[in-house]
């Protein structure tokens, strides 16, 4: 965040204003984050482009973003970030750009099987299981042979073999789980179901639970509810409003905050940076790259934050992710007081 | 929709009017006695009207004749293509002057617009069989589309890695069978082709579904990448021509089109059969000339913001070419004229000793061809195939294409040029909202409203026509 600040000075101090505009596209899915995502993205192009326009527009389906791309390279964009519909039909929106010079950042999903990606922008998902993992094992404290519940998601997510992974080599040998489930679906009534079997099994002793997104421990956490004492941890991820307030309330310990801010601002400065033909500091990527079944792809990617109780509001809040109102709605007004969440 | 011809199906309401026919007796016979009494109204019909029955080319001898057989044509609601071009000039000037920086009638979006028109042309044309016959078919997207997926999947160098025309016939016969089981089911058991293609567009959406899923790409087949059987389809909607082929191809087909104008309306001179006057062919002649060198000028200016990308794009002469076999095959065989026979009146035609149900099978198997067509550049357009197709919108769209450019809903009339003009305004209405940026909301709410002014002119021009039964009312 520092170095993006730093990128966003300098960039000021050389325009003072009069850079001359230019057009940069935002195409997004239509999905209920998108609005969101265009306000930050918009915000970070006025800072250091006043005469910058964002042409953006969000599509349902495929052939409909690709319509809109053609609009944006007809409308004179200088660069486009592409937030995929479907990561494979896109590359023909990415070559359609190629051939009019026009350069694309992949944006949150990555274009595949193209080699004419400029950059990626997204989040490091393999991190996400060791740095759920890792805040277990530091709730945990010293707890011998600690006994922990590990929910998965669904098997045929490829996500969830990534997270399995990523939470193996965090925990480190510090605790093998008493039970793992992969959860069929990846609802939270499977995860519920999964759990009261688990509290069966292991006589409603349960030091912590391991889950790996915050839909599945909302389902953890309804079978545990009045049956387990003292209260374990329970891991999740994405922020999602209802783990927010199970955080505030103290039946969830700990989520994964993906700020979209974060992102859509790094994903802004790429491309002011691609459209006035400024290269890239080597930092911003750090030499990363992702391989898209074709090419690999320079890559900034974003570390997600922890959430606790002690930083929703320094985080979710503070962004714009969740309002304070969002988040106390009248059940929890006292525990938000208590959380210092106003 | 209705298979049964306007005529008879006017009768009972206008028996009612009329004191001539018994009160209470709006049974068959009544139908029929209606039915005979029918050439009577034509018979006292006004002079004009009967002008404006026949082409302006069969009673015009002068250049000035037939421009005003013509004006009688219109005034009299045979307008022909004439609105569908007014529509094409207002959407052109409202866009160019709404767009922002006036981007809509540049180079680059002008090919934009041809793009994306082309799916909805081609596939304007694949419904007008259907409509041609005086039914409906509901399936046209999801059939193509199943051919498309079909062909996609076959060219995928990492299974089949069938050849690029192997693959493309292969997709176009299954759409050709599914046309011929709906086809068959409407002419032999006589079902409704609304229902029975409304049962073909979820089997074929559904089938389209399991072929997509076939292989490891998890749905979503993909055109991108080094295979040239995949990098051909590609090419389908994306390659070009470079400049100085595209003028030559342009002139070569210019040439052949004036030629094939020219020589046809001589020989019918010359053996004195009816023919549209000299001035009128010349007319015809130079129109094509010059809307060759717009089309080929306008491709042929770079559309890069850096770089080159110049030249006529393939999609253009792949469209011309099933515009023309299909006007060939409706306009001057016999097979078409069995095909606007039967949409203008069924039971004529059978007693004519047409074989109806073979005619309007093929029409129905012609009609998921074309489908397949349209849809292979729809995949081309897209680079592959996904689930996410909205095989009903684009079967709305072919169906407002066709009717917005002069085909008739109620049969007997239309012609494929019908479906690329009506395509052209449709995807020209589609390109323009998207550079407004507008939520695509806004193009179904736009897209309903035309086609149902489309479908009120068709209406109304039907009463205005000396043809229609709605005269005597």
């Amino acid at each position: 965040m520092l170095l993006l600040s730093a990128l966003i000075l300098m960039a000021c101090g050389g325009g003072n204003g009069t850079t001359p505009g230019k057009k940069i596209a935002l195409l997004l899915p239509d999905t209920p984050t998108a609005l969101q995502t265009r306000a930050y993205f918009e915000d970070l192009v006025t800072q250091v482009c006043p005469n910058c326009q964002v042409l953006y527009n969000a599509a349902t389906t495929d052939a409909e973003q690709q319509t809109q791309a053609a609009s944006a390279i007809s409308s004179g964009a200088s660069v486009m970030v592409l937030d995929p519909v479907h990561g494979a039909t896109a590359s023909t929106i990415v070559a359609q750009a190629k051939a009019a010079n026009i350069p694309v950042v992949s944006y949150d999903r990555m274009v595949l099987n193209t080699p004419n990606l400029s950059y990626f922008v997204s989040f490091d998902t393999g991190a996400a299981g060791g740095l759920m993992a890792g805040s277990l094992v530091t709730a945990l404290g010293s707890k011998v042979k600690p006994t922990v519940v590990e929910i998965n998601g669904d098997p045929a997510d490829g996500n969830t073999k990534t997270f399995k992974d990523g939470a193996l080599s965090a925990i480190n040998g510090k605790f093998t789980p008493a039970r793992q489930y992969d959860t069929p679906g990846g609802t939270a009534a499977n995860a519920k179901a999964e759990m009261e079997r688990a509290l069966a099994d292991l006589k409603f002793r349960i030091d912590g639970v391991l889950a790996a997104n915050d839909k599945l421990a909302g389902g953890a956490i309804a079978a545990m509810k009045g049956n387990v004492r003292p209260w374990p941890p329970v891991t999740g991820q994405g922020a999602d409003l209802a783990a927010i307030q199970r955080i505030v309330t103290g039946d969830q310990y700990m989520t994964l905050y993906m700020s979209s801010k974060a992102e859509a601002e790094a994903a802004a400065q790429i491309a002011y940076d691609l459209a006035f033909g400024i290269t890239l500091p080597a930092s911003m990527s750090g030499g990363k790259t992702v391989n898209n079944g074709n090419a690999d792809v320079p890559s900034v990617l974003l570390t997600p934050v922890v959430v606790t109780k002690a930083n929703v509001e320094a985080t979710v809040v503070a962004d714009g992710f969740w309002s304070a109102d969002d988040i106390c709605t009248t059940q929890f007004i006292s525990a938000c007081a208590e959380a210092g969440i106003a | 929709m209705s298979r049964v011809p306007s005529r008879q199906g006017d009768a009972p309401g206008s028996g009612s009017v009329r004191p001539a026919v018994t009160s209470g007796d709006v049974g068959p016979q009544a139908d029929v006695a209606s039915a005979e009494l029918e050439p009577a109204p034509d018979l006292t019909a006004a002079p004009e009207a009967g002008v404006a029955a026949v082409p302006p080319e069969l009673i015009a001898q002068t250049l000035g004749e037939y421009v005003r057989a013509y004006v009688a044509r219109i005034t009299a609601g045979e307008s022909g293509v004439l609105p569908v071009i007014v529509a094409m000039a207002a959407i052109m000037i409202v866009f160019q002057a709404i767009s922002p920086n006036h981007v809509y009638l540049s180079p680059v979006n002008v090919v934009n617009l041809f793009q994306q028109s082309a799916v909805f042309m081609v596939l304007a044309m694949a419904v007008g069989f259907a409509l041609i016959l005086g039914e409906i078919d509901l399936s046209v997207g999801f059939v193509g589309a199943l051919g498309a997926a079909i062909t996609v999947q076959l060219v995928q160098p990492l299974n089949t890695n069938w050849p690029w025309w192997a693959g493309i016939a292969a997709g176009l016969f299954a759409c050709t069978v599914f046309g011929v089981i709906q086809g068959t089911l409407v002419t032999r058991l006589r079902l409704p082709s609304f229902i029975v293609t409304l049962g073909g567009y979820l089997i074929a959406n559904g089938l389209f579904l399991m072929v997509l899923l076939i292989g490891p790409f998890s749905g979503f087949p993909s055109l991108a990448g080094f295979s040239n059987n995949l990098q051909v389809i590609y090419n389908l909607m994306w390659g070009n021509f470079d400049p100085t082929t595209s003028w030559i191809a342009a002139a070569v087909v210019v040439v052949a089109l004036d030629g094939y104008i020219w020589l046809g309306d001589a020989r019918r001179r010359k053996s004195g059969l009816v023919a549209p006057p000299v001035g009128v062919t010349v007319i015809k002649m130079l129109l094509i000339a010059v809307v060759a060198v717009i089309v080929v000028s306008i491709c042929n200016a770079n559309r890069a913001n850096r770089g080159v990308l110049e030249g006529v794009p393939y999609v253009i002469p792949i469209v011309l070419a099933v515009l023309g076999a299909w006007t060939m095959l409706l306009q001057s065989t016999k097979f078409g004229r069995y095909m606007y026979a039967i949409g203008g009146n069924p039971e004529a035609a059978r007693r004519a000793g047409i074989n109806v149900a073979l005619v309007r099978t093929v029409g129905f198997a012609l009609c998921s061809f074309t489908a397949g067509i349209a849809m292979l550049l729809y995949a081309s357009l897209l680079g592959g195939m996904s689930n996410n197709l909205q095989g009903g919108q684009y079967v709305l769209y072919a169906v407002a294409a066709a009717v917005i450019g002069g085909t008739s809903l109620f049969g007997g009339r239309g012609k494929p040029l019908h479906g690329v003009l009506g395509g052209l305004v449709i995807g020209g209405i589609y390109n323009g909202m998207y550079l407004q940026g507008l939520p695509v909301q806004w193009e179904y709410v736009v897209t309903g409203l035309v086609l149902l002014a489309a479908l009120t002119i068709d209406s109304l021009s039907r009463r205005g026509a000396s043809s229609g039964s709605v005269t005597r009312a």
